[in-house]
């Protein structure tokens, strides 16, 4: 047996587990569990949560509440049964119930079975039944077959002997870490960033030794012992000499890993993708961390073991058994019995070892399957409601008048209300949904930063770099010129007001200056922005820029021919291939905020979190380009010359949209724009209203202007953590000619994508269409879904007492672990609910597609999203159960009408379809 | 004029407080609100206010003010009087209370929105400023005494607050204990003057010090204000609390440890330098002191990588220089330095959280962000040397580890005491036993 390929195998099963969260600067949306993707939804979270010691659903009560409220009802309960059944449950004690196991599941999420809590009261109501099960097993004792074994001695140490790791052990781990991994936050960089971290961990030790105590000594002699050693050689050897059997290796080391979960996920991170560093990763890898965290827990051990006399062995692998007495016993069997509605007869006839195998069966059925059940009732009403919202909607009789521009939106989530909206102002505006990068996969650069930044979805590699550059070079490299010297300046202020001599200085110069930027920003941010803007303005405000995108020598960007195929493939998801209008105008998105870490989470989620104002650019620069039309002509696309493409941009925060290179518009277009921005603003100040339900602001409820007013002041507040509540409430994705959508409300709550059936025999746009937007509808549904049901262990806590740390990610308070996940007051008013996709199609192409993608596959079969699909051909639904397709029937549910989205706001808290008819 | 706007900058805060406790005490629900309009026109009047007085104070000659009313209590020939003092220094801290109080007011009404213990944090505030502007006026260590105990409560009631959670409440503890240990300072120094000098009163005490009454036995009451300043200043060996006491949200941090809290050394110091002034040795000492801080603080600064620790290091620094500035006697510069300081901290504080962007979109900042930073006098040292600096200032310069031995040398007696006691129970038993058996 070699030891270091056994140990490479060790380390990618490790690997495979650890939170994969990217430094904030850039899109953390993924799917925190992406790496259970190929177990099954409720297995997956059931191992991640015990990995990551956090809950994996709401707490069952808030879903009774729900029930309560009728947000879940009797038909939600059977179908999400009928849905579990499904699943392969091994019930060996049902024969002794005596019932079906639907009624088994049934009955079990309407009981209270509390008997192993010793802090409840039990009731007794029915003295008879309880007299008999006190008879049956009076005697009794069980210990529990669900009671775990612990290899880890932490519990024991912190439970018997008071030593907590979270304040004597994890902050030298942190200090040591996070030093390391700095990218620049701190004024001296380590000065061992480029020899390893074990390296810099012995000469620690080394250096300090004469000021260790405790365990820190024997950590300290056991570094010694292993210098100049393969870390993969010292971690085996260490297990080995622990005594830790070795089909339990990965898992005691990822128990000791997830102690501080965030660092070892940032480890390995920049370990395996060192250029998604802020700055610069340093040397690391995962196997000296692990080492070095390995022989710190073994140094706790020997010590405490050795201080307080005991035997080690004993602690490591102890078995901590959930033990009944015979009165919990007997509260158990009579909780069963009541729950499955038995009477005293069934008890009597019971035999002594069934009824122990019987408590223990359902301890475990209870808490493996009830949350279960609940959670996907809870998720089978709204599924069910969109659904049946969608089959029942009627067309709209009346004939549109004609089209006076085309809008191409992102398909993000919060975009819906603004479609909406927009088409309810202006009937003449069509909306259009594509994924907002608009197929072009770039790295891109300003005119004044190098930096190469990817607008392209994270899962996909961009291939081209594209930069921006001034049409009036001279002033161009002036202004870069400044904005360096900012920069230069920015960064000595931020080192050397830290420093001790320096920072006299700057304190005494900049120091009472410091009181004008803060006044204003606090109290007056509107008036602080534009105070910024007017001092920039003075000498870059007329500057005109270009986007460099077409292929030369210097460029890596597109030829005519791919040009020609990126514009192609937008508008034949968009279903456009004669009737265009006279402007189509491109919607691209992003997020402003101020003082915000989590900036990125909130941008676009197809730029990789950036704003896709170059992706836009790009894109009317390529669709104008009379040599692109040209080649569409050939390729039997042929975009009129009176139809003109201008690129925009959205801000979902501010709710401002702006329009860019409108110098070679004719001046008969610009008016025309200019008639239909009027209508683009009264929708802004209607979605701004939209937007102010979900604030809870009453103030803001009936006035439109305060609305803007109010959502303009969140966006630019330093003080505001809530600048907007992101994509809280997902829970659909819907691809789709709009028409299936049209005058529907939906919250805010779905991805729209855009795609017609009926251009697309071969099904190549509808491949591209939902892989470039469904995985990542998929993983921000995911990423709001964990970090709610469990905002301490898969979120980052409230964003108060945050601390950015190493340029890379937050702390919370003055030492800890880097938080992964969001912020609660991101997801405060988000639900728990799966991603139901829904496609307009054939069901067979969608099959196809389906088969075809192997990480769609997954997440499909293992219940990671649900699927619905609407064959036009037939008009017939049919939802993706387990492994076979259901035909879905309609119930003519009768979904509320409004007049008009502004109606509907009323409704927003109880309703989240509704109907909008005028 | 000036005594009507000082009473009423006393009592404005109090009154505020005792409004909010009462409220509170009597469950009368406090909607968010009605809370924040109530704090936004209380502190645009508090602002006006100390512009005033301050302006008064700046144009009035003599520049002091000296009010009395009466005495709290009186016990033989001892009574606490209610001696005050307007002056530039007072004026100051409290205009530059005022401004940021409400400044943190109006930047928690957004942060803390929603929050649970936005009440909490809005009255520990109140709290806080009736506490510094007591500080602020104070003319007798034992009125002062009344004040610095509210900000130190303050302080320790919202590191905590995140009660809930393991950390926070150890770092509370952490920093009660070293404010506990050196208020005794003030305690101690109010005794000793009062016993030696019949007097606590600031103004009084330097004019009595030339009548000489006590000897060598007065620099002791430098000594123990010295001590006393220790804590809230951060300086050593009373450190280690400061930067891990970044638990409570941004905003408290930042008044606290960036400004107003932490600055109450220098303010006491300011204070009592007249007395001082007197003994060289002190101001040496004050000197040596503030020195070793300095560089210590900022060495182990440049080790930290997170932005609150950091700037908590940064703090100590530069309130170690005031200390040597007040030292050399340049007690109207410190005050300046004081002021400048503690308006950048806060700046600084609330906008830690955009660092990440703000490097990310910096355009120098490119996969060499280290050629910057490394532009220091430390780079002349040997790599060697470098090296060990950098690890012993990220253990900080092992203060923690110096800091357990002293308790352990404190507790030394303590336990002979114990394990003596504990053989003399045995003795006890076993004779007791023997009686019993003869009998």
């Amino acid at each position: 047996m070699t030891s270091s390929t056994d140990f490479n195998k060790l380390l990618t099963g490790i690997r495979a587990r650890l939170p994969i969260q990217n430094p904030l600067h850039s899109f953390v949306h993924n799917n925190i569990l992406q790496m259970f993707e190929n177990l099954d939804f409720h297995d997956a979270v059931k191992e991640a949560g015990e990995l990551y010691r956090a809950k994996t659903y709401w707490p069952v009560e808030k879903y009774k509440e729900c029930f309560a409220k009728k947000k879940i009802s009797e038909v939600d309960i059977m179908e999400a049964l009928n849905h579990y059944m499904g699943y392969n449950h091994e019930l060996p004690f049902l024969p002794l119930l005596g019932i079906t196991k639907k009624d088994f599941f049934y009955r079990l999420m309407f009981s209270e079975l509390n008997f192993n809590d010793d802090e409840v009261q039990p009731e007794l109501d029915d003295e008879r039944l309880w007299m008999h099960c006190r008879e049956k097993v009076r005697n009794e004792n069980l210990v529990l077959s669900r009671s775990p074994v612990r290899w880890r001695a932490k519990a024991y140490w912190e439970k018997h002997h008071n030593i907590l790791y979270s304040s004597s052990i994890h902050p030298l781990v942190t200090r040591l870490i996070g030093s390391y991994l700095d990218q620049g936050q701190s004024f001296w960089g380590n000065p061992f960033s480029q020899e390893g971290f074990w390296k810099f961990v012995a000469y620690d030790l080394e250096q300090t030794d004469n000021f260790l105590s405790g365990w820190q000594k024997v950590f300290a002699k056991k570094m010694k012992e292993g210098a100049g050693k393969d870390p993969g050689n010292i971690i085996l050897n260490e297990l080995k000499e622990m005594n830790i059997p070795e089909e339990k290796w990965e898992s005691y080391l990822l128990d000791i890993l997830f102690d501080l979960k965030g660092w070892a996920g940032m480890v390995n991170k920049l370990e395996l993708e060192p250029w998604q560093a802020t700055v610069k990763a340093p040397k690391i890898q995962l196997a000296e961390y692990l080492a070095v965290v390995l022989l710190i827990e073994s140094s706790v051990d020997s010590y405490f073991s050795t201080t307080h006399s005991l035997d080690i062995n004993l602690i490591r692998g102890r078995k901590e058994e959930i033990k009944l007495s015979g009165f919990q016993l007997s509260l158990g069997l009579y909780q069963i019995a009541k729950a499955m509605k038995l009477d005293e007869r069934w008890v009597q006839k019971l035999k002594v070892s069934d009824a122990l195998a019987l408590i223990d069966g359902v301890d475990a059925a209870e808490a493996h399957h009830n949350i279960r059940l609940w959670h996907e009732a809870f998720e089978h009403h709204y599924h069910r409601e969109a659904i049946q919202t969608l089959m029942s909607r009627k067309e709209n009789e009346v004939k549109p008048p004609e089209m006076a521009a085309q809008v191409f939106f992102c398909i993000d989530d919060r975009e819906e209300s603004i479609r909406r909206h927009m088409e309810e102002v202006d009937p003449r505006l069509k909306t259009y949904g594509v994924v907002g990068f608009f197929g072009i996969d770039m790295k891109f650069s300003t005119y004044k930063h190098d930096r190469l930044i990817a607008q392209c979805p994270p899962v996909v590699v961009p291939s081209r770099i594209v930069t921006e550059v001034a049409l009036d070079t001279e002033r161009g490299s002036f202004l870069r010129r400044i904005y360096n010297f900012l920069g230069i300046t920015d960064l000595a202020f931020y080192y050397q007001s830290r420093t001790m001599f320096r920072g006299l200085l700057t304190t005494l110069i900049l120091g009472t200056l410091s009181v004008v930027p803060m006044f204003f920003q606090i109290f007056f941010p509107e008036r602080a922005r534009n105070m910024k803007s007017n001092i920039f303005g003075l000498f870059s405000s007329d500057l005109k820029t270009e986007i460099l995108i077409e292929k030369t020598d210097a460029i890596h960007g597109y030829d005519v021919k791919e040009m020609a195929g990126i514009v192609k493939s937008v508008f034949d998801m968009c279903g456009i291939r004669h009737q265009f209008a006279p402007l189509i105008v491109l919607l691209a998105h992003g997020s402003s905020s101020n003082n915000n870490p989590f900036r990125q989470a909130y941008g676009c989620g197809a730029c990789g979190g950036n704003a896709g104002i170059p992706n836009s650019r790009g894109f009317a620069k390529m669709a104008n380009d009379p040599r692109v039309r040209e080649v569409l002509t050939g390729m039997g696309l042929s975009i009129p010359e009176n139809t003109v493409i201008i690129s925009g941009f959205h801000d979902t925060c501010t709710d401002e949209i702006s329009f860019f290179d409108l110098e070679k518009v004719s001046d008969e277009k610009k008016s025309m724009l200019n008639d239909i921005s009027k209508s683009f603003t009264e929708a802004l100040r209607r979605n701004a209203l939209e937007r102010c339900q979900r604030f809870s602001l009453t103030e803001a409820h009936t006035d439109a202007d305060v609305a803007k007013d109010h959502v303009l002041e969140r966006a630019l507040d330093p003080a505001q953590p809530r600048p907007e509540y992101g994509h809280s409430k997902n829970a659909l994705a819907i691809v789709a000619k709009r028409d299936l959508t049209k005058g529907l409300f939906l919250n805010r709550r779905a991805f729209l994508h855009s795609y017609d059936w009926e251009l697309d025999p071969e099904g190549k746009t509808l491949a591209s269409v939902v892989l470039g937007g469904v995985p990542v509808a998929v993983n921000i549904n995911m990423d709001y879904y964990f970090s709610l049901v469990d905002n301490e262990n898969f979120g980052c806590g409230s964003k108060l007492p945050l601390n950015l740390t190493a340029l890379l990610g937050v702390m919370t308070g003055s030492q800890g672990d880097l938080r992964i996940g969001l912020a609660r007051q991101m997801v405060e008013i988000h639900e728990p609910i799966r991603n139901m996709t829904i496609i307009e199609a054939p069901l067979e192409r969608v099959q196809n597609l389906f088969e075809s993608n192997k990480r769609l596959s997954n997440i499909l079969h293992q219940h990671w999203m649900r699927l619905v699909v609407f064959d036009p051909t037939n008009g017939k639904w049919f939802q993706y159960g387990h492994r076979s397709w259901i035909e879905l029937q309609s119930e003519n549910l009768a979904v509320k009408t409004v007049k008009s989205s502004l109606e509907a706001l009323t409704m927003v808290h109880t309703n989240d379809f509704l109907e909008i008819r005028s | 004029m000036i005594q009507s706007l000082f009473l009423a900058s006393l009592f404005a805060p109090f009154s505020l407080m005792v409004l909010l406790g009462l409220s509170f005490l009597m469950r009368i629900p406090m909607y968010e609100r009605w809370l924040s309009f109530t704090v936004k026109y209380f502190s645009l009047a508090m602002a006006g206010m100390g512009f005033t007085l301050w302006g008064l104070v700046w144009f009035h000659s003599p520049s002091e003010v000296l009010l009395h009313y009466g005495s709290w209590i009186k016990v033989g020939e001892y009574s606490f009087d209610l001696p005050f003092i307007v002056d530039l220094l007072g004026a100051t801290y409290s205009l530059l209370t005022s401004c940021l109080i409400g400044i943190i007011f109006r930047f928690s009404r957004n942060y803390l929105h929603r929050e649970e213990g936005y009440f909490r944090f809005t009255f520990l505030l109140t709290v806080l400023w009736f506490g510094l502007n007591i500080v602020s006026f104070a003319r007798s260590l034992d009125l002062l005494f009344v004040g610095w105990e509210l900000v130190g409560t303050t302080s320790v009631l919202l590191i905590s607050y995140f009660y809930t959670q393991v950390q926070p409440v150890r770092h509370a503890l952490k920093a009660i204990v070293s404010y506990r240990l050196c208020d005794m300072g003030i305690l101690a120094a109010a005794a000793w003057s009062h016993h030696y000098l019949h007097s606590t009163d600031f103004v009084a005490l330097p004019k009595l010090l030339h009548h000489d009454h006590g000897g060598s036995a007065l620099i002791f009451i430098g000594i123990f204000v010295i001590f006393a300043s220790l804590a809230k200043a951060g300086q050593l060996p009373m450190s280690s609390w400061l930067p891990t006491a970044m638990e409570g949200p941004t905003p408290s941090s930042a008044i606290f440890y960036g400004a107003l809290s932490v600055h109450l050394g220098p303010f006491l110091l300011i204070r009592f330098h007249d007395y001082i002034d007197n003994f060289p040795s002190l101001l040496i000492a004050i000197g040596v002191i503030g020195g070793t801080s300095a560089i210590w603080a900022t060495l182990v600064g440049r080790t930290r990588s997170d932005a609150k620790t950091m700037l908590g290091f940064a703090t100590i620094t530069q309130v170690g220089i005031m200390w040597i500035e007040i030292a050399l006697g340049y007690t109207n510069f410190a005050m300046f330095h004081m002021v400048a300081h503690a308006s950048l901290r806060t700046w600084q504080f609330l906008r830690s959280m955009s660092l990440i962007h703000d490097f990310f979109e910096n355009p120098t900042v490119k996969q060499d962000v280290s050629i910057r930073r490394d532009l220091s006098f430390l780079k002349l040292l040997p790599e060697g040397a470098r090296k060990k600096i950098y690890v012993h200032a990220l253990h900080s310069f092992h203060l923690d580890f110096f800091t357990s031995r002293v308790i352990r040398g404190v507790s030394f007696p303590m336990k002979v005491i114990f394990a003596v006691e504990k053989k003399m129970m045995v003795w006890d038993n076993k004779v007791l036993a023997r009686l019993l058996r003869k009998n």
